[in-house]
């Protein structure tokens, strides 16, 4: 074959497929298919779990411990609690749950306003669950000394602030929904014990 | 034993080509220093810690208590002689890393340095910000304190809040649900292998982009050249002087890290303690009150749903926002276009509008910084929003007439 000067003989015939042509789209295709096959390997990076997010395992009955303090673990006496007071609790024996942490909270019993469902309350304990509906951090208490009744719950997190004795309504802040109520009661031996399941969705929306 | 090496090596024609290569002189010039060195710093600290730290959620005794064994690890190196010092010097070397990065960042902006031939470097640049930040976001998790754990799970929300293909991110990236006992492993290598050697590649290729395409020059040296006739950069050769320089700068830096990372505590995950059922309160580290300032300002009922995929407030704050940043970034050097390759940087004083409009992005994303302190400054969301926007248009309202008059009287009345 003859060379013209500055043309590659794959260059000389320009109408239909050249072979640079040829082999470039042998290389792209050759790329593509080897890609295409490692992308299935994605899968196995990503364990296939269903059921993510918060479900919780509380039942009826479940008697509320301390889930944090010194006293974790502990079975929580009514007594010990005063208006204004709430305590982070698990349902004894299923602490390993995350979805399972509710907070527990003593206030006057003629507080409680709509939505609350005054049903599962007993004696001005109310449970709500603890995980933020927002992004999942813990909600603490927020004490007010002067007038325990305007305590309220915040996320620290982001600063939604929910209000215990209206069925934990966002009263500010980026959380979506309210957390959820779940009943509590007291016991004749003055321990606590859940009544009911969560009355709505736990745990962060997204 | 030069002669041993020339000989095999063609050292003397290295030197020639590359180490005589001239680098221009400004004080500025040395933000990207402050980066790269901080990143060695990481790499050496972090090769320590990662002699001594375990990658697992197990639960072994730590003097008496039962706890995850890799925050075990991280309290048995804050118990060795200087251990806690290295910890300290990792963190703070991230912090500053970033911050250097973001500096470096607003020097090329008003600078002009962007524009025609060097878009391709912004990329980078852009690449290796937003990569570092994925590196510091996978150490937080690394000591598995409480803190860690809660700042952890709110990056995962916020994965999973990307609309249609969110649980699918999420997963890979956190193997699986959070807090599980796959993530740590996964952050592990992430953190010290696979973002690492992101970083490296990246940065070489941002160093040897620079070097084919010369270091943008002050304005002065345009006079100065044409004066001489000269063709070549004006400043001083890498080697002996600019590397003079910068292994004085080095060492100066790392006094600065290590005197701050002595006197001021950061992440004593011993005060935050093992994951626990309650939240302690807490910031990120600074870089991401950006965000986190942003989350806390939008509503909470904002939610919708289109084509099937949910739209909420952390999708908005977490996601489309981030992304909206790095769109906007990514747009300079395409709109701000020059025809003719550039190589002087440019006076900022005499760009008004691409200044003023660094200076409102500025004070904007300062603003939303300030909005991660709501609570402390007792400053309901609804009226931070409006402090933010008024800032924001303040700022760029004022700059750009203070600038444009500046220019009219440089230019005896003549509007520019
Ligand atoms: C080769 C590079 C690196 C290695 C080998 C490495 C290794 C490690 C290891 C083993 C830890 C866990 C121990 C501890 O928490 O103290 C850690 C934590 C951390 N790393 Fe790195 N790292 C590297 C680079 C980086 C980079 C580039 C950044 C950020 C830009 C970064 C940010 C962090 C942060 C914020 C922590 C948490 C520190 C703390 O506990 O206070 N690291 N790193
Ligand atoms: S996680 Fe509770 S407010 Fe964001």
């Amino acid at each position: 074959m003859v060379n013209e000067p500055g043309k590659t003989p794959d260059t000389m015939d320009k109408k239909g497929i050249t072979r640079r042509k040829f082999i470039l789209g042998t290389i792209l295709v050759a790329i593509a298919g080897a890609l295409g096959s490692l992308f299935s390997l994605l899968k196995v990076l990503a364990p296939s779990k269903k059921g993510s997010g918060y479900v919780s395992t509380i039942s009826p009955g479940d008697v509320l411990v301390y889930a944090t303090g010194s006293k974790i673990g502990m079975e929580i006496k009514a007594s010990s609690m005063n208006a204004g007071d709430a305590e982070l609790v698990y349902p004894k024996g299923k602490s390993s749950n995350p979805a399972n942490l509710v907070q527990v909270i003593k206030l006057s019993e003629q507080d409680f306003k709509a939505p609350t469902n005054v049903q599962l309350t007993d004696k001005g304990f109310v449970a709500y669950s603890a995980i933020c509906t927002h992004l999942g951090c813990t909600v603490s208490w927020v004490k007010n000394q002067n007038s325990p009744d305007a305590s309220y719950t915040e996320c620290f997190c982001h600063n939604s602030i929910f209000n215990p004795s209206r069925g934990d309504l966002v009263e500010g802040g980026p959380a979506p929904i309210p957390l959820a109520q779940i009943g509590v009661r007291v016991n004749n031996d003055d321990t606590l014990s859940f009544t009911s399941d969560f009355t709505g969705p736990i745990g962060p929306q997204v | 034993m030069f002669k041993w090496f020339d000989e095999r090596l063609e050292l003397k024609k290295f030197k020639e080509k590359f180490l005589s290569k001239t680098f221009p002189t400004h004080p500025t010039f040395l933000i990207g220093e402050i980066a790269l060195f901080s990143f060695i710093t990481l790499v050496v600290t972090g090769i320590f810690l990662g002699l001594l730290y375990e990658p697992s959620t197990k639960m072994v005794s730590l003097f008496g208590a039962m706890v995850p064994a890799a925050y075990a690890s991280v309290v048995r190196i804050d118990l060795l002689p200087m251990g806690m010092l290295i910890r300290r010097i990792h963190h703070w070397s991230a912090m500053i890393m970033i911050a250097a990065i973001l500096a470096h960042l607003m020097r090329v902006y008003f600078t002009s340095a962007y524009r025609n031939p060097r878009e391709i470097n912004w990329f980078v640049g852009l690449g290796l910000f937003g990569i570092s930040l994925f590196a510091a976001f996978t150490g937080y998790l690394l000591p598995y304190s409480n803190f860690s754990v809660t700042a952890t799970s709110i990056g995962y929300y916020i994965a999973k809040s990307v609309p249609w293909i969110g649980n699918w991110i999420s997963t890979l990236l956190f193997a699986g649900d959070f807090p599980s006992n796959a993530t740590v492993p996964r952050f592990f290598f992430l953190h010290v292998m696979f973002i690492p050697f992101l970083l490296v590649s990246l940065i070489v290729l941002h160093m040897v982009i620079l070097v084919k395409q010369k270091h943008t020059e002050p304005a002065v040296n345009r006079t100065k050249k044409e004066s001489q006739n000269g063709k070549r950069l004006i400043g001083i050769p890498i080697w002996p002087e600019q590397a003079i320089i910068s292994i004085a700068f080095y060492f100066f830096l790392l006094f600065v890290i290590v005197l701050i990372a002595t006197y001021i505590p950061l992440n004593p995950i011993e005060s935050y303690g093992p994951p626990a059922a309650g939240t302690p309160v807490m910031r990120p580290d600074w870089y991401f009150l950006i965000v986190y300032g942003f989350l806390k300002l939008i509503p909470g009922d904002l939610s919708f749903s289109i084509f099937g995929g949910k739209i909420t407030p952390e999708t908005i704050g977490g996601v489309i926002f981030p992304t909206f940043l790095i769109l906007v970034f990514a747009l300079i050097p395409l709109l701000d276009r020059a025809k003719q390759p550039q190589h002087y940087i440019s006076n900022p004083l005499h760009r008004p509008f691409m200044t003023a409009l660094g200076i409102t992005g500025g004070v904007f994303l300062t603003m939303l910084i300030v909005s991660g302190y709501i609570d402390v400054l007792k400053i309901a969301p609804k009226t931070m929003i409006l402090y933010v926007v008024l800032a924001t248009a303040a700022a760029g309202a004022v700059s750009y007439s203070l600038l444009r008059v500046y220019n009219r009287n440089k230019n005896g009345g003549k509007n520019v």
